[in-house]
């Protein structure tokens, strides 16, 4: 997926993770929890932000955005599916 | 107030001043002579804050004046034994850089797409609440936002708690940032036109009414748009309700930074204690709402050695409208 690079930096700039880059963030990470990168539920906010803003996708059910926030491929996953439709 | 409160702890992020040990080790030759000309804007020299705020997490989410707040805090806290009873701030223009953020984002997105981290950080008490969930004090907590007299209200109300028998002691600091759109803002309202410089900077003090210290924090007042005659009685009268005679007073830490508009009353008050030595800070710090909290910092460093002033009197006004004065002791002075 040619747009993962720029969704990393958009995740990362608004997220305010400045002690990441795009190349050390793995894209298979837990986003939350403690195994994971360790956001909560203001970052949530700011993902769907991201999509919306970004990508022009707006998450209609809170049960539809515990599936595509589990990592960067899955929201990549997301966008490439629903860009396309 | 009957009570004796204490200063027990200080701390400062400020610009330019050289940075010491703290407490009580300046003296009022290490303050570099007051010179008007130098740059019209003083930013801090900050700390590295990830030796203070050590959660990445938190930290990511701070703004840089919400850091500086809270780094000042901890800093002040750093030598306390006991939680403090109050958490109390001031600020007269609050986490700016969030509120700059938030109110550009609602324009350019047409009050659409919204992103909630500078919302919830621009308010206000951002940095008291910081301070309360970063060291688990569940106390009293009260931000004060009174433009000129913010800080000094702040201070009063620590005080009353202390004199009361509220706490025991209680953290009393203010933070003010100075972005670029604030400086484009007061240059264009023409603050600076004859001679001001604009600052920022976060102070912090732990009062207690138990512990002692050299520097005891007497009393404090206030004067709303006095004429020069006015302040000179409001002067008067505080030193008389302290039983301190003008001769008492060994040094003034004046306001004055070389704005011309502000001058008069500076003038008048430096002429009314002529035997007493005057300091002056604005060249160093600029000026904003709370900066009397750096003077009360460097009254706070300068006393408490055998051979310090033994009376200091700390006087501001914020744009000729808010006038305060704050009495400090010698605890030696006996």
């Amino acid at each position: 997926m040619h747009f993962i690079n720029e969704l990393k930096t958009h995740i990362i700039e608004e997220l305010n993770l400045e002690e990441l880059t795009p190349d050390e963030m793995d894209i298979d990470l837990p986003l939350f929890g403690d195994e994971g990168l360790g956001l909560d539920s203001i970052d949530v906010l700011e993902l769907i932000l991201i999509l919306e803003k970004y990508y022009g996708l707006k998450i209609s059910t809170p049960k539809e955005g515990k599936q595509i926030f589990r990592s960067v491929r899955t929201i990549a996953d997301y966008i490439a599916a629903n860009q396309q439709q | 107030m009957k009570e004796t409160i204490y200063i027990t702890g200080a701390s400062s992020i400020t610009p330019l001043l050289p940075q010491k040990p703290s407490p009580y080790t300046y003296t009022a030759q290490d303050i570099p002579p007051c010179t008007y000309t130098e740059t019209i804007r003083s930013a801090c020299k900050e700390p590295d804050y990830k030796a203070y705020i050590t959660d990445p997490a938190a930290r990511r989410r701070m703004s840089r004046v919400v850091k500086m707040g809270l780094t000042a805090a901890l800093q002040c806290l750093s030598g306390a034994g006991e939680m403090p009873g109050a958490i109390i701030t001031a600020t007269g223009l609050g986490c700016l850089s969030d509120t700059e953020k938030f109110l550009r984002t609602l324009i350019e997105n047409k009050e659409e797409l919204l992103n909630p981290t500078p919302f919830i950080q621009s308010t206000f008490n951002t940095v008291g609440s910081q301070i309360a969930i970063s060291t688990k004090n569940m106390a009293y907590n009260n931000t004060y936002v009174h433009r000129g007299v913010s800080f000094e209200s702040a201070l009063l109300d620590g005080m009353m708690m202390l004199a009361g028998g509220e706490a025991e002691s209680v953290l009393v600091g203010s933070y003010e940032e100075l972005t670029a759109t604030s400086f484009d803002i007061q240059s264009r309202l023409g603050f600076f036109r004859k001679g001001g410089k604009a600052g920022e900077g976060a102070q912090f003090f732990l009062l207690s009414a138990k512990e002692k210290s050299p520097c005891i924090l007497r009393d404090l007042a206030f004067a709303f748009q006095p004429t020069p005659d006015e302040l000179l009685e409001k002067a008067a009268d505080f030193l008389l309700k302290n039983k301190v005679q003008k001769a008492d007073i060994e040094m003034l830490i004046s306001g004055d930074g070389g704005n011309e508009e502000e001058f008069t009353f500076y003038d008048k008050i430096e002429k009314n204690f002529p035997e007493t030595q005057v300091v002056k800070y604005k060249h160093l710090t600029g000026d904003y709402q709370t900066v009397s909290s750096f003077a009360l910092w460097l009254g706070t460093q300068i006393m408490g050695k055998a051979d310090s002033p033994k009376k200091i009197l700390i006087y501001n006004h914020f744009r000729n409208i808010n006038h305060t004065f704050i009495l400090l002791e010698s605890r030696f002075d006996k």
